[in-house]
């Protein structure tokens, strides 16, 4: 059966930051320059053809954007100008969105206005909501900042922070069920058993928490630091979830809430401006475009992880009220960030990214066991 | 907020019966549109600028360069707001943006046709300032522009220099000089012949390179009317047309050429071995040489940036001289500048090679087998290091240096696969965009001799669209797949060196698979440029080059082989890159346009000299 050709497709995707796909001549250099691309997923030179043709079903089904790490090489040789490395960053933002059955998603990378107008009206709502809260529901004191009587005490918090959790992962999980529905159970892929699941599950934590494949990549520095990026949010993330209470259990804080806060803080603050210094100068092939997703997500970044460290120093240096109202600036950026970039924007490839190599896998896997596509049903055996 | 198309639609709509029945006068804008290139530098826009601004009925004056702010929309706004119903675009060659404004104004609501076009670049004269205005005021009054006829100089030179030897300037030379015409033929090598006699067969024909060439050259060197200056540069150009006087530097070749019978007993006993650039490098020669065996003329000459005489000031060696039994060798001759009068100039440099070194991904100067395509033309040749046999390089320890060097031997080791790789540095924005058009020709021309020659050997062609795209170019296409090369339609990434063994590695994009194949021997098909030295000329010449470096034809369809300079033309791949059939038509146009005007000139002679006569006669019969 033919498939079916949106002409719209290219320039949809223009506003995901593709813009100049059309100039490719389809010469096959990138893919074989790119140090991930290998049979069966060759890549980007089809995803870019796909784009071309307006072959949405088949970009929709593809794995190929995932298995990108954006080091830049291909678009450094592409002699069109055609930014295949871009390219496959904005087909990652479309994807993004396509899974997200919200619709939230596409809104906001479409529109930088509509971006910042939510992060703005969620931010306002967080202070508004916790300052509330902290008078009537809280301590009631912005004077006290440890303790069970902390005017943001910290069980409430925790309970704030870990409902807010499981509704973003819950909608992270529902977006996760469409990205396999999409890329499973379409007609080129073929039928995957249970017992293969199972056996490759442990490819997920694996890339999760080492993303190795990045080290594949020419250029080394990309990969460290996306490593340190995302161990040092981790720990803090622990930090946060569960050992709330020694964070503030003050004066005194306890010793391992110090060491692995301070390790984290230095490493999120380094690495994000080490990121975004990268995209003011262009240094690198994968530096020379910027999304306004990018600037927003570095931004709330840093933002959420110097306030962390203001409100920290202000604790130390015995100033809790002073302290009490950055927690709350502080959690008007985190907030906002968590709720957009988890299900909806930049860090869901948290998820895609192992899932589409743990399926990459098993379609792999299962293909060389001799099971046929959904969409070319075996032959029927002759009856004997 | 932008207006949209549809917005500005709806607006013009409205308003076109106001446009048409308001004022019938004429409400012209003036744009000027500055083009980036040599021939713009010259003029004073400004001063243009404001002399169009004084004109009647002009409104509005805008000067716009070309490269940003030609969105039809935006064009149509501001016609719009200057309720414009005529544009007059002024520029070097203005139709080429004439699409854009038709629509703009088309879009105001206005008569899309109602386009004048001033174009600077017409009818050669050189562009000027005061030229322009009067193109202008033209344009704005409706009126063809009539240039003041041409000033041919009292005394026309029937004398053409041709500046470049290879077939383009042979071809040129032999047209003007066969109709007895003199023809000066200045070459900056030391023989005639040019790129083609480095070829060993050409396409798709897949005659003799030499074999066609070597007669026209021969009957340069016999052509009494042909005056061949070879190792010598134009150094200076003044006058016009008509009557060019030029400065020719004579580099001397220390070697008296009528004396010198090409014997070889001098080369052998020479001390000084250097690389061969006839050879392109992959050969070597002696201080005192020849090119090639069949060069014209047909003499040997010294190399005095390594000749030991001449570098130690006449105390050493000198034994060649001595050696000749003709005598023919002069160590102490002098260059010397001649000055050259003449009345049409062609210029006919052909090109250089890209420097494949700029693309390192394919390992070239770092592998010892990887050629470009030039080098291997030479080694394919009869008359290339090995007789013509392609074989890989082998290490050899230099005597006098000491070091070990890759070399091509005879009976060097033979390739078991050869690759060659299409668009090495063209249609690359990283290095030239444009195409250089006879690449895969003679890609294609490389697979066959690789399968002629090597039977056994595998060929690969990695090409991105395959151009064969005139007479016989297509059969001799399906000629080469059917001889068995591999076609690989994918741009190769890169090649690299494992133990000693080449890999080539890319996508076959039709297939959808990468590909990595070992090979022994890598052909890169560079791209043509610009003949170094290319923009020291033009400026001698006063003749403006485009975008790529190549001379400017005054216009690509109708002019292609004139300069906006009147009695200079071009031949050749130097206006752009093309195969040698239409070098050779394109220097047959060059040489009848100057035969035109020597034609013309001759003609206005005798008819000048014949009114003399017949006054002279009705004076004496009345007296």
């Amino acid at each position: 059966m033919a498939v079916r050709a949106n002409p719209e497709l290219i320039d949809d995707l223009e506003r995901f930051g593709a813009k100049d796909a059309i100039k490719c001549y389809q010469c096959g250099n990138c893919s074989a320059a790119c140090s991930h691309s290998d049979d069966p997923y060759v890549f980007p030179r089809q995803s870019m053809r796909y784009l071309q043709m307006g072959l949405e079903k088949p970009l929709r089904s593809a794995l190929d954007p995932w298995l990108c790490y954006y080091c830049g090489k291909c678009s450094e040789q592409c002699p069109r100008g055609a930014e295949p490395g871009e390219t496959m960053m904005g087909m990652r933002r479309w994807l993004t969105s396509e899974y997200d059955f919200t619709g939230i998603s596409r809104l906001l990378y479409r529109s930088w206005g509509a971006e910042l107008a939510t992060i703005l009206t969620v931010a306002l709502l967080t202070g508004i909501g916790f300052l509330t809260f902290g008078f009537l529901g809280g301590g009631g004191n912005l004077s006290v900042y440890d303790g069970p009587s902390a005017f943001l005490p910290p069980h409430a918090i925790h309970v704030f922070d870990w409902t807010m959790g499981i509704i973003l992962a819950l909608l992270l999980s529902i977006n996760c069920i469409r990205m396999w529905h999409f890329t499973m159970r379409n007609e080129r892929a073929v039928p995957v058993s249970l017992s293969l699941y199972a056996s490759f599950l442990l490819l997920l934590p694996v890339h999760f928490f080492t993303q190795k494949r990045f080290r594949h990549c020419e250029n080394k520095t990309p990969w460290t630091n996306h490593l340190i990026l995302m161990l040092s949010y981790l720990t803090m993330l622990t930090l946060i979830m569960v050992f709330l209470k020694e964070m503030q259990s003050g004066p005194q804080i306890n010793w391992y809430a110090h060491t692995f806060g301070y390790l984290s803080a230095i490493g999120l603050v380094g690495t994000s401006i080490f990121a975004i210094q990268g995209r003011i100068k262009k240094d690198a092939a994968y530096h020379r475009h910027s999304h306004e997703s990018d600037w927003m997500f570095l931004g709330l970044l840093l933002f959420v992880s110097v306030t962390g460290i203001v409100q920290h120093i202000l604790h130390r240096a015995g100033l809790p009220m002073a302290a009490n109202i950055t927690y709350i600036v502080h959690l008007m950026g985190v907030v906002p960030m968590l709720a957009l970039e988890v299900p909806f924007s930049k860090w869901s490839h948290l998820a895609y990214r192992p899932l589409a190599i743990y399926f990459a896998q098993l379609q792999q896997a299962a293909q060389a066991e001799g099971a046929t596509p959904f969409g070319r049903p075996a032959k029927p055996q002759p009856v004997a | 907020m932008r207006e949209s198309v549809n917005q500005i639609r709806k607006r013009s709509v409205e308003s076109k019966a106001e446009t048409v029945t308001t004022s019938s006068a004429a409400r012209i804008g003036v744009f000027l549109l500055r083009e980036g290139n040599d021939a713009s530098a010259v003029l004073d826009f400004p001063s243009i600028a404001d002399f169009a601004a004084q004109l009647p009925d002009v409104s509005v004056v805008r000067t716009i360069a070309v490269s940003s702010a030609m969105d039809p929309e935006k064009l149509a706004i501001e016609i719009k707001e200057a309720t414009l119903n005529t544009i007059v675009l002024a520029a070097n060659h203005p139709g080429f943006y004439k699409p854009a404004f038709s629509r703009a104004l088309a879009l105001a609501g206005g008569d899309g046709s109602q386009i004048r076009l001033a174009s600077f670049g017409e009818r050669g004269d050189g562009v000027s300032t005061k030229r322009a205005k009067g193109l202008i005021t033209c344009a704005v009054q409706g009126v063809p522009f009539k240039p003041n006829p041409t000033h041919v100089a009292a005394t026309f030179n029937t004398a053409t220099l041709v500046i470049g030897g290879g077939v383009a300037g042979i071809q040129a030379a032999l047209e003007i000089a066969e109709s007895g015409h003199k023809v000066y033929l200045v070459e900056r090598t030391g023989t005639i012949g040019g790129r083609m006699a480095m070829f060993d067969k050409t396409f798709p024909t897949l005659d003799c390179a030499a074999c066609i060439l070597t007669p026209k050259m021969v009957a340069v060197s016999q052509n009494a009317n042909i005056e061949l200056l070879v190792l010598s540069e134009v150094q200076e150009v003044s006058g016009g047309f008509g009557q060019f006087q030029v400065k020719v530097l004579k580099h001397a070749t220390r070697v008296d050429s009528d004396a010198c019978v090409a014997c070889g007993d001098c080369a052998r006993f020479c001390p000084v071995t250097t690389a061969s650039e006839f050879d392109m490098g992959i050969a070597t020669r002696k201080g005192i040489f020849i090119p090639f065996p069949q060069a014209v003329p047909n003499t040997y000459m010294i190399d005095p940036a390594y000749c030991t005489w001449v570098l130690s000031d006449g105390k050493k060696c000198g034994a060649c001289a001595k050696k000749c039994s003709k005598g023919a060798v002069h160590l102490d001759a002098k260059d010397e500048t001649v000055e050259l009068e003449v009345g049409n100039i062609i210029v006919a440099t052909g090109y250089d090679a890209l420097d494949a070194r700029r693309v390192e991904r394919y390992g070239y100067g770092t592998y010892p087998n990887v050629l470009n395509s030039l080098e291997f033309e030479r080694l394919t040749n009869a008359s290339g290091p090995t007789g013509g046999k392609i074989v890989m390089k082998t290490k050899k320890l230099n005597k006098k240096t000491k070091h070990e060097e890759w070399v091509f031997e005879p009976d060097g080791p033979k390739p078991k696969a050869v690759a060659i790789i299409h668009c090495v540095g063209s249609r690359d924005k990283n290095y030239n965009a444009y195409c250089s058009r006879v690449c895969c020709m003679y890609s294609l021309k490389f697979a066959h001799l690789v399968r002629e020659k090597l039977p056994e050997a595998k060929c690969y062609e990695y090409y991105i669209d395959m151009r064969a795209f005139g007479k016989g170019y297509e059969e001799f296409h399906e000629r080469i797949r059917e001889e068995g090369v591999s076609l690989v339609r994918g741009r190769s990434a890169t090649v690299t060196d494992r133990d000693g063994q080449l890999y080539i590695h890319g996508e076959d994009t039709l297939a959808e698979h990468l590909i990595t194949l070992p090979v022994d021997m890598v052909l890169l098909s560079v791209g043509l440029q610009p003949s170094h030295g290319s923009d020291e000329l033009a400026e001698k010449l006063c003749i403006p080059r485009d975008g790529d470096g190549w001379f400017r034809e005054l216009n690509y369809n109708s002019e292609p082989n004139t300069t906006q300079r009147e009695g200079i033309y071009v031949a050749g791949v130097c206006q752009g890159p093309k195969d040698i059939p239409d070098t050779v038509a394109q220097a047959s146009a060059a040489a009848a346009h100057a035969l035109r005007s020597i034609v013309g000139a001759e003609a206005r002679q005798r008819a000048a000299a014949l009114q003399t006569t017949l006054e002279a006669a009705a004076l004496a019969a009345r007296s």
